[in-house]
């Protein structure tokens, strides 16, 4: 048996004892390839909940790069409403490509940056060895899975991914003060925060606080540093450095920020916030799934993480990423989300936390495959594979799309004989909704709700997703019913329903079903006295410069950010030093021949 | 080192128990009537129809499938298609061994939100409050056959423009708007009026409404919306109310009305009878027009909707209401229906027509 003994915390610097080769990136980059590429080339997140909303978006840059009303949505909307990155990265790669290929283009990219922030993240906690199994741990994480090929958040696993990297940079800048490392870090964490910015947010005060407690820990560490900063000085340049990102951001996505906070959002049922003792589909769906072998490891880490003093930090952003994971079944995410709790997705807390375990799960996979060879290696193969593809089979069992139909005919009836001159709703089209609205020409009252559009009658019901409106309760039903009465004034024509449950309010509202596609899964109604739609102008007016802001930083800081690493890498060990002499304690005795 | 990790995992141990504590607790108390009421009604939220049931007081004779009909529904009705959203409680009389709550309940359905008032008799059980819940009748009706007689008008050839729904190249039916009224009630302005179907055929009629100001523009436009029966037959009249919110009549110099009508096809069938209709006063005082409504042919209509005009003494339409009932209609069988009706009106009422709209699930 393994035996629970306080793992060999790595300082950087410091030598380790152990002589074992290091995990080549570029093998790792393979590996993301291998597992990650044929999934993205079956193009599995487009079916996602998410996916199909990012390719719509990201079309809208393809076209008109720095116009961000985009007129196909709410009857007209500002994508300011949706930090901007990960959907101008689609739509520049799709100039060379389909959208969605590129769209599959772009998360390939955001994880192989994962496990190399991976890499680079844990190579602060242990050595090279183990931190090269935590980057392989982070390619076959479940709830990396979870979030690429169910959720389809693109926004959210780039954010990650952007800022676990600038992290490492926070730690070289306020150990060594190097300016690079500030210019590099600055750069990634502003992107991550232009990917997603509550992301960003949290997830960057989970990865650089155990890392500035790390670099503070380590300023009296003589192998370390030659100059041993001081304390104080470690912490005001980690703080300095946050703050500029933090400032940049803010300036950076100035249109974004009203419709964030003043947006009222309609909660919508979300079973990461479950009490997962008392749900159990939720919490296999929600925790146990995204967790995976992790939670086999989860007394090891406990007991590894508290076991070496410098580990702790680590450990204790792992403990408050998995309470936060844990949804409804602790109090604490409630009480300090506060009124965002019930808008919030806590699924992603529990990515954290597995992201921020892998440090230590790459020294016992280290540790395992030392002593125990290849049957550790084994071992530690099936239970990544399983972790891995668990999702995959629960998405397979479980599909967000339940009964998927193609949305060519609906597409090509509002392509034709001049239909898209009248606008178009769809309901119960889950999420195909965003297929629709990218190959229409025509112009729809509804979008998603993270767009953060709101039409005038249905301001005080708060955000809702039309096509889901029956989730929202009697709320959504009478943001629905609002709209629907002015139908005429928006042009409001063609209502797609592919759930019948909305078929009564339609009658009764004076609309009629007039044909039917996919087998009467999806039937079309219309009204007769609905006037061709009026174009709606901008509602509001966004300056030139936040304009060219918003277009040219994201994708300007990523590219930078990339560039800077590549011309100027960081001088990187290939193998573990021995230390010279050996530190015995004893002299040794040997007879000479 | 193992020390740390017991306190961090009693901690989160802790944290558990105290989210699963808070909940459990929430919505399983039963120590007063009116907290084992609202348990009663979160399960009926969940639609966890067993746990609502075994809340109910045993032994007395309530048929358990008929308690799930009369809380979920049946036959298609709006009630299966509805989901308890709130309620509030207020407790009428208690004592220690039973109590009576007046619950309003706001249902979430599939158009839109419905309020119910309700009275629930809770008696105290071995220290455990439960729902006495009433007995359902049982229905006395014999299957027979019954011969439908109705017209029914079908259109044979729809024209070229097969995306277009009823007849565009022929001669709308003609429709005349018979009576208007504007109004202005708690802050908002109201057309009120009623439409006729002139024609011998049946047709499809829907009424948008431009409020002019001095200066002849458009200062609102509104649509009749639901509160219309869209699909006239022939002499066949309906009421149509259109409400303009936050507006005052002084504001405003004319109204153009714009109805639109068009060929449909159409049957008579089914023809929903109103029987017994009456205005009284409801539990809390407030005047409601009451009746009960029979299908009189052999179909079941799935959502039925009823449109109230009232009179004055000079035969001016006064007001219009609506309301939907979340009973499905069984052929022959009487389901009560309530309208409400604005108090400050009630004492002018001199008449007043019910209009019977409906939804079946089969065909719209």
């Amino acid at each position: 048996m393994l035996s629970i003994s306080p793992v060999r915390g790595y300082s950087p610097g410091k030598a380790s004892t152990t002589v074992t080769p290091a995990l080549p990136m570029a093998a790792i980059a393979f590996l993301v390839l291998a597992v990650h590429g044929p999934l993205l080339l079956m193009q599995l997140p487009a079916a996602s909940e998410g996916g199909s909303t990012q390719i719509f978006l990201a079309q809208h840059y393809a076209q008109s790069w720095f116009n961000p009303w985009n007129e196909k949505w709410f009857a007209g909307f500002s994508q300011t409403g949706y930090p901007p990155l990960t959907q101008q990265w689609v739509g520049l790669a799709s100039h060379l490509m389909s959208l969605t290929a590129a769209y599959m283009l772009v998360q390939l990219c955001v994880v192989i940056l994962l496990a190399i922030g991976t890499f680079r993240f844990a190579r602060l906690w242990v050595d090279e060895r183990s931190a090269g199994y935590a980057a392989i741990g982070s390619i076959f994480l479940g709830s990396l899975s979870v979030l690429v090929y169910q959720a389809g958040d693109l926004p959210a696993t780039a954010s990650t991914a952007l800022a676990i990297n600038g992290v490492v940079y926070l730690y070289g800048w306020a150990r060594k003060a190097r300016f690079l490392s500030l210019l590099k870090g600055l750069l990634l964490l502003v992107a991550a925060a232009t990917a997603d910015p509550v992301t960003a947010f949290f997830g960057t005060a989970l990865f650089a606080l155990p890392v500035i407690v790390a670099a503070w820990m380590d300023h009296g560490d003589r192998d370390v540093d030659a100059d041993r900063p001081s304390p104080i000085a470690v912490l005001i340049r980690a703080v300095l450095m946050l703050a500029i990102a933090g400032v940049v951001a803010v300036v950076v996505l100035a249109p974004f920020w009203p419709s964030f906070f003043t947006q009222h959002r309609l909660a919508i049922a979300n079973g990461s916030r479950d009490n997962f003792l008392l749900n159990f589909s939720s919490a296999v769906n929600y925790w146990l799934i995204p967790m995976g072998a992790v939670v086999l490891a989860l007394p090891y880490i406990f007991l590894s993480g508290l076991a070496e003093r410098r580990l702790r930090p680590l450990f204790f952003a792992f403990y408050i990423a998995l309470i936060f994971g844990l949804g409804g079944t602790t109090p604490v995410a409630r009480i300090v989300l506060g009124r965002f709790y019930e808008s919030f997705s806590l699924d992603r807390f529990t990515f954290w936390a597995t992201l921020l375990a892998l440090p230590i799960l790459g020294e016992l996979a280290s540790r395992l495959i030392e002593r125990y060879s290849i049957k550790a290696s084994i071992g530690l193969g099936v239970a990544a594979v399983l972790t891995f593809a668990m999702p995959l089979a629960y998405m397979a069992a479980h599909p967000a799309n339940t009964n998927p139909f193609r949305t060519d005919p609906v597409i090509g009836f509002l392509n034709r004989d001049n239909h898209d001159r009248f606008r178009y709703l769809t309901l119960g089209f889950g999420p195909q909704f965003a297929e629709v609205g990218a190959g229409a020409n025509a112009s729809t009252v509804d979008g998603d709700p993270s767009a953060g559009r709101t039409l005038p009658e249905v301001a005080a019901f708060g955000v809702t997703h039309f096509d889901a409106a029956r989730n929202y309760g009697s709320d959504g039903m009478e943001a629905l019913r609002a709209v629907l009465k002015h139908a005429s004034q928006y042009g409001l024509k063609f209502i797609f329903v592919r759930d019948r449950y909305y078929e009564p309010l339609l009658a009764f509202a004076g609309w009629r079903q007039v044909e039917s596609y996919e087998n009467g899964n999806v039937t079309l109604w219309s009204k007769e006295d609905v006037p061709p739609a009026r174009k709606i102008e901008p509602t509001t007016v966004i300056p030139y410069l936040e304009r060219m802001l918003w277009g040219i930083v994201p994708v300007l800081c990523t590219l930078l950010a990339f560039g800077l690493i590549l011309v100027t890498p960081e001088r990187r060990r290939t193998a573990e030093t021995i230390p010279f002499p050996t530190a015995e304690t004893t002299p040794r005795m040997q007879e000479a021949r | 080192m193992k020390l740390g990790a017991i306190v961090m995992i009693v901690i989160l141990l802790l944290l558990m128990g105290a989210g699963t504590v808070q909940q459990a607790t929430k919505h399983a108390n039963t120590n007063t009537p009116e907290a084992a009421l609202r348990s009663f009604l979160d399960q009926v939220r969940a639609k966890h129809w067993d746990e609502a049931y075994s809340m109910t007081q045993p032994g007395a004779g309530v048929d358990k499938d008929a308690f799930v009909k009369d809380l979920g529904g049946n036959n298609g009705s709006l009630k299966t298609i509805s989901s308890l959203q709130n309620e509030n409680t207020k407790i009428l009389r208690q004592s220690s061994n039973d109590a009576d709550i007046r619950a309003e309940l706001q249902w979430s359905t599939a158009v839109g939100a419905l309020h119910e008032t309700r009275d629930f008799k809770m008696v105290n059980d071995d220290g455990e409050w439960r729902v006495a819940w009433p007995a359902a009748p049982k229905s006395q009706a014999v299957a027979k056959a019954l011969p439908t007689t109705y017209l029914r008008w079908d259109v044979v050839q729809r024209g070229s423009a097969k995306d277009e729904w009823g007849v565009q190249n022929v001669e709308p039916p003609r429709m005349r708007i018979i009576s208007m009224n504007a109004i202005e009630n708690q802050g908002d302005v109201v057309i009120l009026g009623e439409v006729v179907n002139e024609d011998t055929v049946p047709g499809f009629v829907a009424i948008n409404a431009i409020l002019l100001d001095k200066d002849g523009n458009s200062i609102a436009e509104e649509s009749s919306f639901d509160k219309i029966s869209h699909t006239l037959l022939p002499k066949e009249i309906s009421p149509f109310r259109i409400d303009f919110p936050n507006r005052k009549l002084a504001e405003i110099k004319s109204v153009r009305i714009s109805p639109t009508n068009i060929l449909v096809p159409a049957a008579a069938d089914p023809v929903v009878g109103v029987m017994n209709q009456r205005i009284e006063k409801d539990q809390d005082g407030k005047s409601i027009l009451r009746g009960d409504l029979v299908v009189q042919g052999g179909q079941t209509v799935n959502i039925p909707h009823v449109l109230a005009t009232f009179y004055d003494r000079t035969g001016k339409v006064i007001w219009v209401s609506d309301g939907y009932v979340d009973r499905a209609l069984l052929p022959q069988q009487a389901v009560p229906f309530t309208v409400n009706l604005r108090d400050d009106l009630a004492g002018q009422v001199q008449n007043y027509r019910i209009t019977v709209n409906y939804y079946n699930s089969n065909r719209s």
